[in-house]
């Protein structure tokens, strides 16, 4: 390969969350070779600090960069997290938790779930829960590691963190920094563009300076400085499927337990979200500005914190959807640039991470191959899309009042989300997908939690003798109750581990709130 | 619950031969008693010998399914071991390789090994293939976790007879519930878009609820349902089996010519030969296959409009015909069942099955096609009928870009479940002489001597081990010796 055709220099625009992940992966992956990276970014421009809830995914990148865990949980004041609460969203009363793990062992090839199914058509009242170990270990607040041993119960989940992402950037920052990634203070004042390609050539900024670039990461968030405003990409608006607009955001004191798992509680125009970090707990209040006003949507927040507020109120708007093309000509759009999915299923840091694996996969040269360019938008186009269908679902499958819930049971689902329900009413059966984040115990875990309850189950359920199965999955509960049992509550096991940040809760300011 | 939605009482299989067994077999041993089984055995259609001889890698935990296990195949029919198919006197460049069945490849600093190829101009891939290498030696020894890891990065399947084959699958004790009517089919009584009964050639009628389609390529209860066949190519085949004292090796030969391709596959005390060729050069075809042929057979390639009508699927070749090229025929047919299995109607309102069965039987064959339609891109070929032919439609989208990606930078695009993986991807390119023009520009990183040094090592690492391995007539022998005298 010539080696004049390789990118030799790339400029991140933003340094929020997408922009040090970014800075973090691709001075490490390219570690050594011929090629510069430089970070704009601006005291001035606040980040919006997205998610503060990941997935598992999270540890794949994290492990890549060889980020030692209790290093990164004591900087990020970070918990661990098995899975997410939603209370309130099929009913209000109901709650349930979407696990990072299976609901007991296959059965001859059949997933665990039809034989309790099979069960509870016969007046069986066990939940599905009590069969999954994340589930109860997170509903008991205790955590450890899972276990190698395919064999065992305790090999049964996955993990992610809870952690303060403005830290988070922080921590990447340094990390970048140390692997040569030149920060530059600055704000784009002018987007020069080749005159005939539109290709970006360099950004100008406030103080004078002009820097130049092969290629372009547009971390710019919500406005997409490169990818909408220099290049008109367009953005594909997804709000007749998710119409929640805005959110409000504000950390508290920490009173309740330190748990385990995030929660999403359904309001009467959206949702709250409660994520607890080793410091201090995040709250925010997504809603919709067609059903309810900004001080109203504040209101509720402020009037479910489980302490007292630590900051002023943060207000934010999105739309949702995706733009077109999250790489055009030779810039990339990672993070809020390139679409805005609102938390509730803790994606936005999960599609920074795709975005920046798939843009290594596909690493460009300085010709830009229009193929790749393809290739990396069809990737992203399907990310996106699939975790839309799984947000949409736990809005669809509610059974509240309320305008806007009743705008959801009226709604028409993306055609890919009808199938799905359908095939899970009929039959219990679960369309699977290799690509997206989300695999079929998340499903399952959404679609019963909130009361969808297939009319049938797969035939080869019935085959074992009906006294087989309740022993079973009797001895499937015992060994999930043993286990928990025996695992040890997460604080004990965070200081266990050297991730305990040692700093002190904090505590709000005795003459009311100022923002931090 | 309608009048018109009931319960699923019956299941009706149609059609002798390969596809009804393998069915009937599976749905015999996975479905609760409750449900009646009724296999119609029609004899089995000779268009068997497009399934080529060759399982998929799969076949150890499908056969599971049906409560076949390998000992029971191994010593009850002449099937044999396969590492996979060795392409020989491919293209004007009479190119040669091994399409083995491998698990990943090692992943160094991050990036997939074949860039390292690329990066060192090292041409080819089979010297690190350690299931390619035991093939082209005749050698054969199960990969086993607790065995030597390089040989636990190899996969295997079978070399196989239908008729023998099916014998294992006619004999579970399973078989024992299922009704079968041996008999020719007469006529298809239909009420709209359903099938009421089969009317056998003796007079006899089967009622049922759901109808399984495993009458071959004429598809004859599908086709009365109105799914046609998008056919593109018709070709024919010649089968013929010879006594061999010695087994073979665990491979499939599959060499080209210009009437089309010749198959030799080594089972246990034969070897079966099959010639597949064009209809033009019967002649030529039939001087190359010999002795006189056992079975013919001729088919249409291609695909049925709709692989689920109203309360009747298909199974196999009911459903499209591949070229038996590759393991193609017998992976679709594993997971058309396998779909079956896990859609089995639970009332007669089956839309929802229907959709989905169709949804995933489309996307295999699509999936697979390009497959085997991979294998006549990149290289001059014969300007014979065949070749013409194989290479008159252009390449699916979806291959155009895995082509692109792979020629320009060795990127392996993937779409959702496709049944061939990265692995057979990155095999089929090499062996082809595909030799992406750059590398993933990481690669670099690695220092250049050592990993050189790694490389020539593990090419000797495999050599040694592939030497220490018994032949596959000896491995067979002490296998079967053993396992006689383990079950007496």
């Amino acid at each position: 390969m010539s080696g004049s055709n390789q990118i030799e220099k790339v400029c991140i625009l933003g340094g929020g969350t997408a922009g040090w992940m970014t800075a973090a992966a691709l001075s490490h992956k390219f570690k050594g070779l011929p090629l510069s990276i430089e970070l704009i970014e601006s005291e001035e421009i606040g980040t919006v600090g997205v998610g503060e809830a990941t997935l598992p995914h999270i540890r794949a990148f994290n492990n890549t960069l060889n980020i030692s865990e209790p290093t990164l949980m004591k900087e990020t004041e970070a918990t661990f997290k098995l899975g997410i609460e939603f209370c309130d969203w099929g009913r209000p009363g109901d709650r349930y938790i979407h696990p990072f793990g299976d609901f007991g062992p296959n059965v001859n090839g059949v997933p665990f779930y039809h034989f309790w199914l099979r069960l509870r058509a016969r007046g069986d009242r066990s939940r599905l829960d009590e069969y999954s170990f994340p589930i109860m270990m997170a509903e008991a607040g205790r955590f450890r590691y899972p276990d190698p041993d395919f064999t065992k119960v305790t090999s049964t989940f996955r993990f992610a963190y809870q952690f303060d992402a403005t830290r988070y950037a922080r921590f990447l920052r340094k990390f970048s920094e140390a692997n040569g990634v030149v920060r530059t203070e600055g704000k784009v004042v002018e987007t020069i563009q080749h005159p005939e390609t539109g290709f970006v050539q360099a950004v100008k900024l406030d103080r004078g300076d002009v820097v130049s670039a092969d290629l372009f990461v547009d971390c710019s968030g919500f406005r997409g400085l490169l990818i909408e405003q220099a290049l008109k990409t367009g953005y594909e608006d997804w709000t007749h499927w998710l119409p929640c607009d805005r959110a409000v955001a504000i950390p508290c004191e920490t009173r309740g337990p330190l748990t385990p798992f995030t929660r999403a509680t359904a309001r009467s125009c959206g949702w709250q979200w409660r994520i607890p970090l080793q410091h201090r707990v995040g709250n925010g209040h997504v809603y919709c500005s067609a059903f309810m006003s900004q001080d109203e949507a504040t209101e509720i927040l402020l009037a479910n914190l489980e302490g007292p507020p630590l900051a002023a109120p943060n207000h934010l708007r999105f739309t949702t959807g995706r733009r077109r093309m999250a790489w055009n000509k030779n810039v990339v759009a990672i993070g809020l640039s390139a679409g805005f999915l609102e938390p509730l299923e803790s994606t936005s840091i999960y599609l920074i991470q795709e975005g920046i694996t798939e843009l290594i996969q596909l690493f460009p040269t300085k010709e830009f191959h229009p193929g790749d360019i393809e290739e990396y938008n069809r990737r992203m186009q399907l990310y996106f899309e699939r975790v839309r269908d799984f947000l949409v679902l736990h809005y669809i499958a509610n059974q509240r009042e309320g305008e806007l819930w009743r705008h959801f049971q009226n709604l028409t689902p993306p055609e890919s989300l009808q199938e799905k329900l359908e095939a899970w009413l009929t039959r219990g059966y679960v369309i699977k997908y290799e690509f997206g984040a989300f695999l079929p115990p998340s499903w399952i875990a959404v679609l019963l939690g909130q009361n969808l309850f297939p009319r049938g189950y797969d035939r080869r359920a019935d085959v074992p003798p009906e006294d087989l199965v309740v022993r079973k999955a009797a001895e499937v509960r015992e060994e999930v109750r043993a286990a928990v049992a025996s695992t040890p509550d997460q604080r004990t096991f965070i200081e266990q581990i050297g991730a305990a940040s040692g700093s002190a809760p904090l505590v709000a300011q005795s003459a009311g709130t100022s923002p931090r | 619950m309608t009048a018109t939605n009931r319960p699923l009482e019956r299941i009706v299989i149609c059609g002798g031969g390969l596809a009804g067994a393998l069915t009937t077999a599976v749905l015999a041993h996975q479905l609760p008693p409750s449900l009646q089984i009724v296999w119609i055995e029609t004899r089995a259609t000779d268009a068997d010998v497009f399934y080529g001889n060759l399982t998929a890698p799969t076949a150890y935990t499908f056969n599971l399914s049906a409560d076949v296990s390998e000992p029971d195949l191994l010593s009850s029919t002449n099937t044999t071991f396969a590492w996979g198919t060795q392409f020989e006197a491919w293209g004007t460049a009479c190119r040669s390789w091994v399409q083995c069945f491998h698990l990943p490849l090692p992943i160094v600093g991050g990036v997939l090994f074949h860039h390292y190829l690329t990066r060192f101009g090292i041409e080819e891939l089979e010297p690190f293939l350690i299931s390619a290498i035991a093939a082209r030696r005749g050698v054969f020894a199960h990969p086993l976790q607790e065995g030597p890891p390089l040989l636990a990065r190899a996969e295997y399947a079978y070399q196989f007879e239908p008729k023998s084959y099916v014998s294992a699958f006619v004999a579970t004790p399973h078989m024992r519930r299922v009704e079968r009517i041996q008999g020719d089919l007469a006529d298809v009584e239909l009420a709209g878009d359903a099938i009421v009964s089969l009317r056998l050639a003796d007079g006899r009628s089967q009622s049922g609820d759901l109808f399984i389609d495993c009458t071959g390529p004429q598809a004859r209860l599908l086709s009365r349902l109105g799914a046609t066949l998008r056919g593109q190519r018709r070709l024919r085949a010649l089968s013929s089996q010879r006594p061999a004292e010695r087994l073979g090796p665990a491979c499939r030969t599959i060499v080209a010519h210009d009437f089309g391709w010749q198959s030799t596959a080594s089972l246990q005390r034969a070897s079966s030969q099959l010639t597949v060729y064009a209809p033009e050069m019967e002649s030529d075809a039939l001087a190359a296959h010999g002795a006189s042929p056992e079975l013919t057979a001729e088919v249409m390639l291609g695909c049925r409009s709709d692989a689920w009508v109203g309360n009747c699927l298909g199974i196999g070749q009911a459903l499209r015909v591949v070229e038996p090229l590759t393991h193609a025929p017998m992976l679709l047919l594993h997971r058309d069942i396998e779909r079956l299995v896990s859609l089995v109607p639970l009332t007669t309102d089956m839309t929802v099955e229907r959709r989905e069965f169709n949804r995933q039987a489309d996307e295999d064959y699509v999936h697979a096609e390009i497959f085997n339609r991979a294998l006549f891109e990149s290289l001059s070929f014969p300007d014979t009928p065949y070749w013409r032919a194989a290479r008159a439609e252009p390449p699916h989208e979806k291959l155009a870009n895995k082509l692109a990606q792979f020629a320009r930078r060795g990127i392996l695009v993937a779409f959702d479940l496709e049944p061939f993986n990265a692995e057979d991807w990155t095999i089929l390119h090499f062996g082809m002489g595909r030799r992406p023009a750059g590398y993933d520009r990481v690669a670099e990183r690695a220092p250049s001597t050592e990993l050189r040094q790694q490389l020539a090592k593990m090419r000797q690492d495999i050599e040694n081990l592939v030497r220490q391995m018994p032949s596959h007539h000896d491995y067979m022998t002490r296998l079967l010796d053993f396992l006689a005298h383990s079950n007496g």
